[in-house]
């Protein structure tokens, strides 16, 4: 192995929310290595990284570079120790020349005052140096995405940068920029710069990288040689489940259909199809799951059918009418619950009491009123019997939600979906980050409303315990289109579920027919 | 886990009431350090600052005179706080409406009884705030234009608007400064408790604290602001009209705002001459802040202000300090006892603290029951991950 660099030591990251980002992760890059970090998204890759770079303090664990131990306090601190990193998006000035750009915080100056001239000297040699294409006296506004990625490179390069962190350098770029940016790397790998790249397309991560770490859900699955591994090998890791839950659930009935998705297309601010065409329908008594790497049009998928977001065209029909022109409220009188992806944003008013949370899509209905006033104590009787039935802990229906913790939390939301008396519930995630308790109690509801009431209801969840056994049929999702189906959803292999999560595979129009 | 979610709400609780004492204590102590400072007998002076409004019946009576607006005012600013809407229109719409009510008043004369006039001028002050709030709402609603602009500019072009209308309709010109006639006497609000001097008018604004405190935990107008002002997103997901509601609510603020001009104008005045904004707009947001949006105590925050404010009076006329001086130490006091966050590290750390602690005692448990580590294949990876507030399942408890 060559000489290494970094060396992570169990480091272990808690969010003050009680999250556990990173749970004892190890892991060291050599010299002359581009060194691939690979993980779904909420796999814990960006906040490792962001760790590395100073941005995020972890609970426990070190960081060795050049087999010193160093304390990163801060970015700034990070670049003093030879720590570069290229965000996602990008955080240059845009009205700023590229020479600009790059020497902020490295100014160089004469006689006190900024020497444009040498910045712009000085960045060129550099971009010459490794063959960028970029003009260093050109204004970062008039560049392209994939020029102002390279601008944002040569800002860690001319600060030292010996180890650069490059995260999902290629989700913005096209494939001949793409193409491009892969020669640079290389070059920059054979000057003795070491990169982290983090991706989880694996096609680019078996072609360029010599080593791959992959993270599943906070923990570190180990690292590898690319040699000897091929891209089904990788997803496997990537993708899996930790414990196999078994669920045993009686048969669906099937109903009528009660949501009908045709052809929906949703075009976001930027242009792109976020949602390109989806089309199925759910039955009364059925659960639909669906899979998929998270930002494949899993988030706009539920905004849209919850009525918080327009679409560009197609139709979404539930129980027969069309929700185009409803507001929310008429939706959710036309049978929608849901439960939100970001409970914290979506599914509670964390300031506001536990019966506030609950009584929030009834307390205006007549049935809660006494003439003018709300009927307090109706209201109370029925909240203190919803706290009795889904056991949420706390002190009582008036504390704050915000001091519950994350699984009551959740509680406290599906006390108000799961009875609402809609016959669609649509589950974003719904047990994301919760105790285990918790999160079968709700997928357990799930599953006895879809068989006792008939409810009809889609699930999307990363977590593939879920979908798997929660759900009757199966469907996953990649860049906003349906591109598998299954039948039975727990025969469905994590293996296979993998390969179409990633994009390896996909099921032609005549092999999901009947299964929409 | 129910031990240490109580055990946080109890720091959470704590830290609240240390966080106003102690943001206190700082205005207190940065003003006895400025007053050594510019004082020849800053013992005396804050002496004075302290206790000075209790001193008299007569300086008592001032403290709820005072307050009486700020009640009203900060019932007003409630309502735009409660929205997450930082309309300050209600500056100027306190004086219009006092103007407007002058107007009205001065018309009608002494033909009405008091019973009659007083609601009667109250209503107009009421209609004035609708009229005014409209504008910086309607602007927010249709147009996403910044409010708090809006709201600060309309209220020179409204006050300039209001001296304009007292020069030259309402102008007694009998006097040698700007100024309306004397109001007629059914509309002056008598005044109460003998020595004191209490006016009326604090018990129109304590009617008002009543009404409004109704309206904000006993009606499902109340529930939707509080929701909708708590987490306009979350409001939308269930099904609330983020933007009716918090429209509905500026109204209502502008008309509260509208009816204390009225009733300043009738409680401690016999003409209307401001030829100027009050600032009862923005103490109201003040007095609105210290309440932390809650409408039953927002005569306490009002006092709290007043007695501050008759300390200056005191401070200035017995001793050598400027008035002005006061309003530093208010600065201080309402910024500290305002910010939110301030002293939050230090809640976060014994929260953080007590978290650690108990994970630290489970993990001892888990040692002494001898259970191999985690391994890195599949099936023994646990969903230690997902444990909320850092309580780690320990993956024996899995297995079992």
């Amino acid at each position: 192995m060559a000489e290494e660099v970094l060396r992570l030591q169990g480091i272990t990251k808690i969010y003050p929310n009680g999250f556990m980002a990173n749970k004892d992760i190890s892991f060291s890059v050599g010299k002359n290595e581009i060194h691939a970090l690979v993980g779904e998204n909420g796999a814990g890759k960006t906040t490792l990284m962001k760790i590395l770079f100073g941005m995020e303090d972890c609970q426990q664990g070190s960081v060795y570079i050049d087999g010193k131990e160093v304390k990163i306090a801060n970015p700034l601190d990070a670049i003093a120790k030879g720590v570069g990193m290229v965000h996602q998006h990008f955080m240059l000035l845009p009205s700023l020349t590229v020479a600009e750009n790059v020497t902020l915080g490295v100014e160089p100056m004469k006689n006190g005052l900024y020497d444009y001239e040498t910045a712009v000297k000085e960045t060129q040699a550099i971009a010459d140096k490794y063959n960028f294409k970029v003009d260093a006296t050109s204004k970062v506004k008039d560049l392209s995405v994939g020029q102002m990625q390279k601008v944002e490179i040569l800002k860690a390069l001319i600060k030292g940068a010996k180890i650069l962190i490059l995260d999902e350098p290629t989700a913005v770029l096209t494939p001949q920029e793409t193409e491009e940016l892969f020669e640079q790397l290389f070059a920059l790998r054979d000057s003795g710069v070491s990169i982290i790249f983090i991706s989880h397309k694996l096609e680019e991560v078996m072609r360029i990288c010599s080593k791959v770490t992959v993270l599943r859900r906070g923990v570190c699955m180990g690292t590898y040689d690319i040699e000897g591994l091929d891209e089904a090998k990788i997803s496997r890791l990537m993708v899996g489940r930790d414990v196999v839950l078994k669920f045993n659930k009686a048969e669906a009935q099937l109903g009528d259909n009660i949501l009908d998705i045709r052809n929906l297309v949703k075009i976001n601010a930027f242009g792109k199809h976020v949602l390109d065409g989806v089309t199925f329908s759910i039955k009364a008594g059925e659960v639909v799951g669906i899979a998929g790497v998270e930002g494949n049009g899993q988030t706009e998928l539920s905004q849209v059918i919850s009525g918080l977001t327009d679409f560009a065209s197609g139709d979404v029909i539930l129980n027969g009418k069309s929700i185009i022109g409803m507001n929310v409220k008429q939706i959710r009188d036309n049978g929608l619950a849901y439960i939100a992806e970001d409970r914290m944003v979506e599914g509670v008013a964390s300031d506001m009491s536990i019966e506030m949370n609950i009584m929030a899509d009834r307390f205006f209905d007549k049935d809660y009123k006494n003439g003018f006033f709300i009927n307090s104590r109706k209201i109370r009787k029925e909240v203190e019997d919803y706290i009795k039935e889904f056991e949420i802990m706390c002190d009582g229906p008036d504390q704050p939600v915000r001091m519950l913790s994350g699984g009551n939390v959740q509680k406290v939301v599906v006390a108000r979906e799961f009875t609402s008396g809609a016959n669609f519930i649509l589950a974003n995630q719904p047990t994301r980050g919760i105790d285990v308790g918790t999160a079968e109690m709700i997928r357990k509801t799930i599953i006895r409303k879809s068989r006792e009431e008939k409810t009809c209801t889609l699930l999307i969840s990363a977590d593939l315990n879920e979908v798997l056994e929660c759900s009757d049929r199966l469907l996953v999702m990649r860049k906003g289109r349906v591109v598998a189906a299954f039948p039975k959803a727990n025969q469905v292999s994590e293996e296979e579920l993998g390969q179409y999560m990633l994009g390896l595979k996909e099921m032609s129009a005549e092999q999901m027919e009947g299964l929409l | 886990m129910k031990k240490g979610q109580r055990k946080t709400e109890f720091i959470e609780s704590i830290m609240e009431v240390v966080r106003i004492v102690a943001g206190m204590a700082i205005a207190y102590a940065v003003a006895l350090l400025i007053l050594i400072l510019i004082s020849d007998d800053p013992i005396f002076i804050v002496k004075q600052f302290i206790l000075g409004p209790f001193t008299s019946l007569r300086r008592i009576g001032s403290i709820f005179n005072l307050a009486t607006p700020l009640i009203i005012c900060g019932i007003a600013m409630c309502f735009m706080y409660a929205v997450n809407k930082f309309n300050l229109i209600g500056e100027s719409i306190f004086m219009i409406s006092a103007c407007a009510a002058t107007f009205v008043g001065l018309q009608i004369g002494n033909s009405l009884p008091m019973v009659i006039m007083i609601p009667l001028l109250m209503l107009v002050g009421a209609i004035v705030g609708i009229i005014l709030a409209y504008i910086p709402a309607i602007m927010d609603r249709k147009l996403n234009a910044n409010v708090v602009v809006v709201s600060l500019m309309l209220n020179s072009v409204i006050a300039q608007l209001t001296v304009w209308f007292l020069r030259y309709h309402m102008r007694d010109t009998k006097l040698s400064y700007l100024g309306s006639p004397v109001i007629p006497e059914n509309m002056q609000l008598p005044s109460m408790l003998g020595g004191l001097k209490v006016n009326a008018g604090i018990l129109i604004a304590l009617v008002i604290v009543i009404i409004v405190s109704i309206l904000f935990f006993k009606t499902s107008f109340g529930w939707k602001i509080r929701l909708v002002g708590s987490n306009p997103r979350f409001s939308r997901a269930v099904g609330l009209s983020t933007l009716g509601i918090s429209f509905a609510a500026q109204l209502l603020s502008g008309a509260i705002a509208g009816v204390g001009g009225a009733v300043e104008i009738m409680n401690s005045y016999k003409r209307f001459q401001w030829i100027a904004t009050t600032g009862h707009g923005f103490d109201g947001m003040v007095v609105a802040v210290l309440a932390r949006k809650n409408p039953i105590l927002v005569p306490i925050g009002a006092l709290f202000l007043a007695y501050i404010r008759i300390g200056a009076d005191v401070v200035s006329t017995s001793g050598d300090i400027p008035s002005e001086f006061i309003t530093v130490i208010q600065g201080i006091i309402i910024l500290l006892v305002a910010a939110e966050s301030f002293l939050s590290g230090t809640k976060k750390k014994l929260i953080y603290k007590s978290v650690e602690k108990e994970e630290a005692e489970k993990r001892a448990l888990a040692a002494a029951e001898k259970v191999e580590e985690p391994q890195k294949e599949t099936e023994t990876v646990t969903e230690e991950y997902k444990a909320p507030d850092g309580v780690v399942d320990t993956p024996e408890e899995e297995v079992k």
